[in-house]
């Protein structure tokens, strides 16, 4: 009786989820298929067309729709991304490395570190901005924006370290230390190897958040912008189809991102698996 | 004999509760010690501070003529077997079993070949033979065991502590291990320090037994010798075969509750109190509270007899009233469980060999019987 409703309530659910979850894509998908230099954002579809994808390429003839600025700025995002990865990653695990005794001020350290995911955005980018006058340093997508960026993301992958870590069965380590193995050989071949499938998820979350990152960037990066500052800023003029095949494209590069990670996922817990079956 | 490992004056405390105080140990090499103790007793900390895991904030520890309290675990050469294990998930068998060799600081073995033979030669010697490149997932809770075993043992350390090792394994496994562990300590010479909560275990797997008491050493003897003599109350209940009955010395009877019980003729009397065990310290503690300065009248399950109710005592025996509430058939012998007149329960084991006993009946009432010169009285 009552799994009678809940069925058809679910079902719902589900469809208007995946419909919000999905259907933007689409609309932009299909817009981005839009016949050019003349074919607006809108529907319907003049004539389909890989127009607009030439067009971010500069493969077409020069028409009154400018290029589009991400050929800098992409470049940009994605070192700054990296750096972010990298430095938030450090920090996360080496943090959570600490959090696993209890020291004296963990409490508010702890609080400290995830403050830095709460506060609003706009806010730190414009106090981070104001800062940077009063002291005399100039702002930019590589200084000050990059320190805020890390701000954002190390709690992020502080955190899930943090949960990987109380998983983490510790008497592994000291087997290895009984055998004779120093700490630091200890963490290099035993705690990392383990602890490695929350590395990945951690770099990823540093890496995506970063990338996607706008107010606080909005302030702190200086006159080079980066791709989502770029990209807002073509709005202001007039929205041209360009903008959703440049947009196509992202998503491509972010599922084979993830496709990456979910194969070095797969490959570290399948690891064991392999070497049962090659003994087989 | 050589003395491999001596504590001096060894405490730690957690939290403000003392785990191990003041315990004084000496350790000969090539035997195998088993240590009981109930959960909370102190004997994994004890384990743990040797090893190096925690550090003693009283006392020494010395490990071959060289004081080990402060040296880091990985220098200090004792091998550690986990209860759960703890192998390496992300290496195979082999792996596992070559970890220590391969990255341990001193003297690692880098040659090939070298390392090839040392690890084969350990998987022969536990028995692992075919399972070299086994994830550690995929073998069984015995075959655990024995890598967690294999890979301390590849290093050659002349002491190895074994903290619980068999109490991840089922019954029939852990009969079969504890063979096994016997076997391969004697073949490699080696000192194994067994902390056990199982009575049956540390009495069968010791040459000599420590029994840990509230963070202290209850005794420290031959198992035959512990098992025959407990030094303490304490150690008595530990292990698990004793039925202890509170009262008080009073003349030559000990006065309880269930009235005075007449003990054997001074010369023959086993009092634990003017004939103490050789190895058992004096003034140690026992863990039954505020009356502690009571004494206690020990008698062995084994010691006695159920007989008819209005059946006669001998002259060198005693005989008690009892209500017989229930029994556990134990294959060669039967347990039986009585209440006494003060509502405790006393438990009796009789050896199916022996013939056959009688047949209880529950709530009825019988008589218990042993002879005066079996019990200890401790007063």
């Amino acid at each position: 009786m009552q799994a009678g409703v809940l069925k058809p309530v679910l079902a719902v659910y589900t469809a208007l989820f995946i419909a919000f979850l999905y259907g933007p894509f689409i609309v932009l998908g299909i817009l981005s298929f839009q016949s050019g230099p003349e074919g607006g954002p809108q529907f319907p579809i003049i004539e389909w067309s890989t127009y607009w994808y030439r067009h971010l390429f500069g493969l077409v003839p020069p028409s009154r729709v400018a290029p589009l600025p991400i050929g800098d700025s992409l470049i940009r995002s994605l070192a700054l991304a990296f750096m972010t990865m990298v430095v938030s990653t450090v920090l996360g695990v080496a943090s959570a490395q600490a959090f696993r005794q209890k020291f004296r001020g963990s409490g508010p350290v702890f609080y400290l570190i995830v403050l830095g995911m709460m506060v609003p955005g706009v806010l730190v980018g414009l106090g981070t901005a104001l800062l940077a006058n009063l002291v005399g340093v100039d702002r930019s997508w590589w200084g000050t924006a990059f320190v805020l960026h890390v701000v954002y993301t190390y709690p992020f992958a502080f955190l899930v370290m943090l949960a990987i870590f109380n998983r983490f069965d510790r008497s592994i380590e000291e087997a290895s230390w009984s055998l004779g193995v120093s700490p630091v050989t200890t963490f290099r071949k035993v705690t990392f190897p383990v602890i490695f499938p929350g590395v990945l998820s951690a770099m990823l979350f540093a890496f995506t958040l970063s990338y996607d990152e706008f107010a606080r960037t909005l302030f702190t990066s200086g006159p080079r912008l980066t791709l989502p500052l770029a990209i807002y800023g073509t709005f202001a003029v007039e929205i041209h189809p360009n903008v959703f095949a440049f947009g196509v494209l992202t998503t491509l590069f972010s599922f084979a991102l993830l496709a990456v990670y979910a194969i070095l996922m797969m490959r570290s817990v399948r690891q064991s698996r392999q070497v049962s079956a090659e003994a087989a | 004999m050589t003395v491999v490992l001596t504590l001096n004056d060894v405490s730690k405390t957690y939290g403000g509760k003392p785990a191990v105080s003041g315990i004084d140990l000496a350790i000969a090499g090539d035997s195998y010690v088993s240590v009981l103790g109930a959960s909370g007793s102190g004997k994994t900390t004890l384990l743990r501070l040797i090893a190096g895991f925690e550090e003693p904030e009283t006392g020494s520890i010395v490990f071959e003529g060289e004081r080990i309290d402060g040296t880091p675990a990985h220098e200090r050469g004792i091998g550690f077997v986990f209860q759960n294990f703890a192998l390496f998930p992300h290496l195979d068998v082999a792996g596992n079993i070559a970890f220590g060799l391969v990255n341990r600081r001193r003297d690692p073995v880098r040659d090939k070949a070298e390392l090839d033979r040392r690890v084969a030669e350990v998987i022969r010697l536990v028995g692992l033979t075919g399972l070299e490149r086994r994830g550690v997932s995929q073998i069984s809770g015995g075959q655990r065991q024995r890598v967690a075993l294999a890979r301390t043992l590849v290093t050659r350390p002349r002491l190895v502590l074994l903290d619980e090792p068999l109490g991840a394994l089922d019954a029939h496994l852990r009969a079969r291990m504890r063979d096994e562990l016997r076997q391969i300590r004697r073949s490699l010479g080696v000192t194994f320090l067994h902390v056990t909560g199982s009575e049956t275990e540390a009495l069968t797997m010791g040459d000599r037994l420590i029994v840990l008491d509230d963070g202290r050493i209850g005794q420290f003897a031959a198992p035959a010798t512990v098992y025959a003599a407990p030094a303490s109350p304490a150690v008595a209940r530990y292990l698990n075969a004793y039925n202890l009955i509170r009262g008080s010395r009073s003349g030559a009877s000990f006065v309880s509750a269930l009235g005075p019980l007449p003990l054997a003729a001074s010369g023959d009397a086993r009092s634990a109190s003017s004939n103490p065990p050789p190895s058992a310290p004096s003034g140690t503690s026992s863990n039954l509270g505020p009356a502690a300065a009571d004494g206690v009248y020990a008698i062995r399950h084994d010691r006695i007899e159920v007989r008819a109710p209005e059946s006669v005592p001998g002259a060198d025996e005693i005989m008690v009233p009892a209500r017989f509430v229930a029994s556990e058939y134990g294959g060669a012998s039967m347990l039986s469980f009585f209440a006494l007149d003060t509502g405790q329960i006393v438990e009796v084991e009789e050896h199916l060999s022996r013939g056959m006993p009688l047949s209880l009946v529950p709530n009825s009432r019988y008589g218990l019987a042993w002879k005066r010169d079996a019990a200890i009285v401790y007063a």
